[in-house]
């Protein structure tokens, strides 16, 4: 599909076409440029949180690889959307055992989000990776690689994609904001990279909401983006559940889950920090830190991020219940 | 924040008021009066028909409209021979404070136990025999050879189940009066569901209409399964009284919803039943361990799983519960489920713009909502125009037009 519109999401605008534009991960993208050279590579396995440009990595080396239109010898699946066994079987098959017509005498297929795919299916695509290895190199992409098989990870060179350094963010938003031509204030891209924490697309996501404020990007502008779930708002869900409302405490859970969209994992994060600041007992706050590791662990594991949730309120307002058995 | 069961709230004050069985209460109320003019041949009434018919109302409801006493002795309490003859047979033949009437109820004969209410059935005929005062009996089946000696003593009546024809217009009087819409089809399909049953009919339209105030199909078929045993109330009503993990366990029999609504009807209502809350904690901690039995199922397909989930969510609630609660405390319909059903709609819409947005930017769509629809979302608040632009490029504006103006109202 041939869109002549320049894109209006900016992670798309600014995402880089080659691995020369690639910001940081200099390692790796010297490792790829590499391959790039020889005409040559072996499977890939690119691991790292989001946003720190495995995706990017994985389409600019195959641009480097191919040129401008690689669109037939290269092939980009999402596993999240489209994994089981079935598009392993059919799909990636098809895609996998024609060969190449280009210069390079193989295709790329990237499969991002591959840690979403079920244990059944990696083994599919362990076979269907070994079977056509001559035609067709595979990129997988993943958060954590200890979710792909072992089998594949042996078949794979690992890279390991690291959280950005804030300077390289906030040189990053300074390119975008002058392009576009944006009102800011240095304070305003410092609390930018402050929420981001190394991950850019969260950056520049933040950076494009900002500014349809008219305000531009200032502190301000930037805490209303983030703040639609002020850290109140969790603080109040759990003192409803201090004072032994839990009902009270889950609303206020479907609340943030709801309204704000806030993900499990979030909410998680923010109550480990909020923690600390409660009034209760040393002791306690130890206790709660166990508590909340336990569910963010579950969360990973695929747990219902409501129902986790409240196992924690349910806890937090039975402590605070007097007539309590000890 | 009580509120009164329908069930309790809209019992007929009078035999007159009752739906539907106008034959037979006639034929009930002749006999009693036949009373002031000497004692009848027959002196009990075997009033049978299943549960929820209205064989205790009717009875209460005649008693009452002629200022009597009612007597009245049920399925809880002990019934041995002796104790039958202490309350019954003394109230049977002694003569009331003020020479008023008096009416003998002795609810569900045929739950009488052989063994423990040891010299029952003999003392029933007894008191038969010598009664100076009506006496009602009631069964749920008739043709229980326990109580056969007793059938041949008593004016047998029975009640039928409510009908659409006497149950539409009840249930259409009583929903007015709580300001309820409703429509017909609604209605018909509750009273034939619960097989017009009373109470279960009472309990589930209660229950439907508090999340709205409407009552029409699209609440009913929240309750799913056409052909469902028992109201979803009955099944939560085992989960949260049982005290032990085989009476727990027995609820899933009589229900047939699935699983994941089941679950969530007992993580909606949990909190309201289980008032204390150490032993809250336990139960939500066991729906919590079942719905990681839940998730495995779902990454895994292993479904041998399931009985572990089942267990925990059902018996785990039901021992975590040690306090029975006091009153009766309405049942309340699942948020997640009512939520999923009013917003089924912006669901499939969300997913066609998570697909929009993730065909843009190499993520899956669920990972698309996440990343950025609240970008978008601030857009179409703070600036139109940049708003417009972006779902221009996603080839998705009327959808996000859509979704994000539903979300504001």
């Amino acid at each position: 599909m041939l869109t002549l519109m320049e894109p209006a999401l900016w992670t798309e605008k600014y995402r880089p076409k080659t691995l020369g534009e690639i910001i940081d991960q200099e390692e790796i993208v010297s490792r790829l440029q590499e391959f790039v050279k020889r005409a040559a590579m072996p499977h890939c396995l690119f691991a790292g949180p989001p946003g720190t440009g495995k995706t990017t990595a994985a389409l600019c080396l195959a641009h480097d690889l191919f040129g401008v239109r690689f669109q037939d010898v290269f092939m980009e699946l999402n596993a999240s959307d489209e994994r089981g066994i079935d598009v392993v079987r059919t799909t990636v098959k098809e895609f996998a055992r024609m060969a190449s017509l280009s210069s390079v005498p193989f295709k790329i297929l990237v499969l991002d989000e591959a840690d979403n795919m079920t244990s059944d299916a990696q083994s599919a695509l362990r076979r269907t990776m070994e079977k056509y290895t001559d035609t067709c190199r595979f990129v997988l992409c993943c958060n954590y690689s200890g979710r792909i098989i072992e089998p594949i990870q042996s078949r794979c060179a690992l890279f390991r994609f690291t959280p950005l350094p804030d300077e390289k963010i906030v040189e990053n938003l300074h390119r975008i904001a002058k392009n576009e031509g944006l009102k800011f204030t240095e304070t305003g891209l410092k609390s930018i990279v402050e929420v981001a924490e190394g991950d850019l697309r969260k950056s520049i996501n933040t950076l494009q909401a900002a500014s349809s404020m008219s305000k531009g990007i200032t502190e301000e502008s930037v805490y209303q983006v983030v703040g639609r779930a002020k850290p109140t708002d969790v603080h109040e869900m759990l003192n409803h559940a201090l004072k032994g409302d839990f009902i009270k405490a889950r609303e206020e859970l479907r609340h943030l889950l709801v309204r704000y969209g806030l993900s499990g994992s979030e909410i998680v994060r923010q109550i480990h920090s909020e923690i600390f600041r409660l009034a209760i007992p040393e002791k306690k706050r130890i206790d709660l830190v166990e508590a909340v590791g336990e569910i963010d662990f579950r969360l990973v594991q695929g747990g219902d991020e409501e129902v986790q949730l409240s196992a924690l309120l349910a806890k937090l307002a039975s402590e605070a219940y007097p007539g309590r058995k000890t | 924040m009580t509120v009164e069961p329908w069930t309790v709230k809209y019992r007929p004050g009078t035999s007159r008021d009752v739906a539907g069985n106008k034959t037979a209460i006639e034929k009930l109320r002749e006999w009693i009066d036949s009373w002031s003019e000497g004692r009848p041949t027959k002196r009990a009434a075997l009033l049978y028909g299943p549960a929820g018919v209205g064989k205790t109302t009717v009875s209460e409801a005649l008693a009452q409209e002629r200022g009597w006493d009612l007597v009245e002795i049920n399925a809880s309490d002990k019934r041995s021979g002796e104790i039958l003859s202490k309350i019954a047979g003394l109230a049977s033949t002694q003569s009331t404070l003020f020479s008023k009437g008096r009416l003998i109820l002795l609810d569900e004969v045929d739950g009488v136990n052989l063994r423990e209410d040891h010299g029952a059935i003999t003392t029933i005929l007894q008191i038969i025999k010598d009664t100076q005062y009506p006496l009602v009996l009631t069964a749920n089946d008739p043709w229980d050879p326990k109580i056969r000696p007793l059938r041949e003593a008593c004016l047998q009546i029975e009640l039928k189940r409510l009908g659409v024809r006497d149950g539409l217009p009840l249930l259409k009087s009583i929903l007015s009066k709580e300001g309820v819409k409703t429509t017909d089809d609604a209605l018909r399909f509750i009273i034939d569901k619960d097989r017009g049953d009373i109470r279960s009919i009472l309990n589930d339209i209660q229950l439907l209409s508090g999340r709205n105030r409407t009552l029409t199909m699209d609440d009913v078929n929240l309750l799913s399964g056409r052909d469902r045993t028992e109201s979803v109330f009955e099944v939560l009503r085992v989960i949260f009284n049982s005290r032990t993990v085989a009476a727990a366990r027995r609820a899933l029999s009589i229900s047939d919803l699935d699983q994941e609504m089941l679950f969530q009807w007992i993580f909606e209502n949990a909190p309201y039943q289980i008032p204390k809350p150490d032993e809250l904690e336990r139960a939500i901690s066991a729906l919590a361990d079942a719905d990681m039995y839940f998730a495995r199922i779902r990454k895994t397909q292993s479904w041998h799983l399931l009985s572990y989930a089942l267990d925990l969510m059902t018996a785990g609630v039901a021992v975590a519960k040690q306090t029975p609660t006091s009153g009766w405390v309405p049942m309340k319909f699942p948020q997640r489920i009512s939520s999923m059903s009013r917003t089924r709609m912006s669901r499939d819409l969300r997913k066609r713009v998570g697909v929009a947005i993730g065909q843009k930017s190499h993520v899956s769509a669920r990972r698309a909502q996440q990343l950025y629809l609240p970008l978008i979302r601030f857009a179409y608040e703070h600036s139109p125009e940049k708003f417009e632009q972006i779902a221009v490029w996603l080839e998705a504006k009327d959808e996000l037009n859509e979704m994000l103006s539903a979300e504001l109202k």
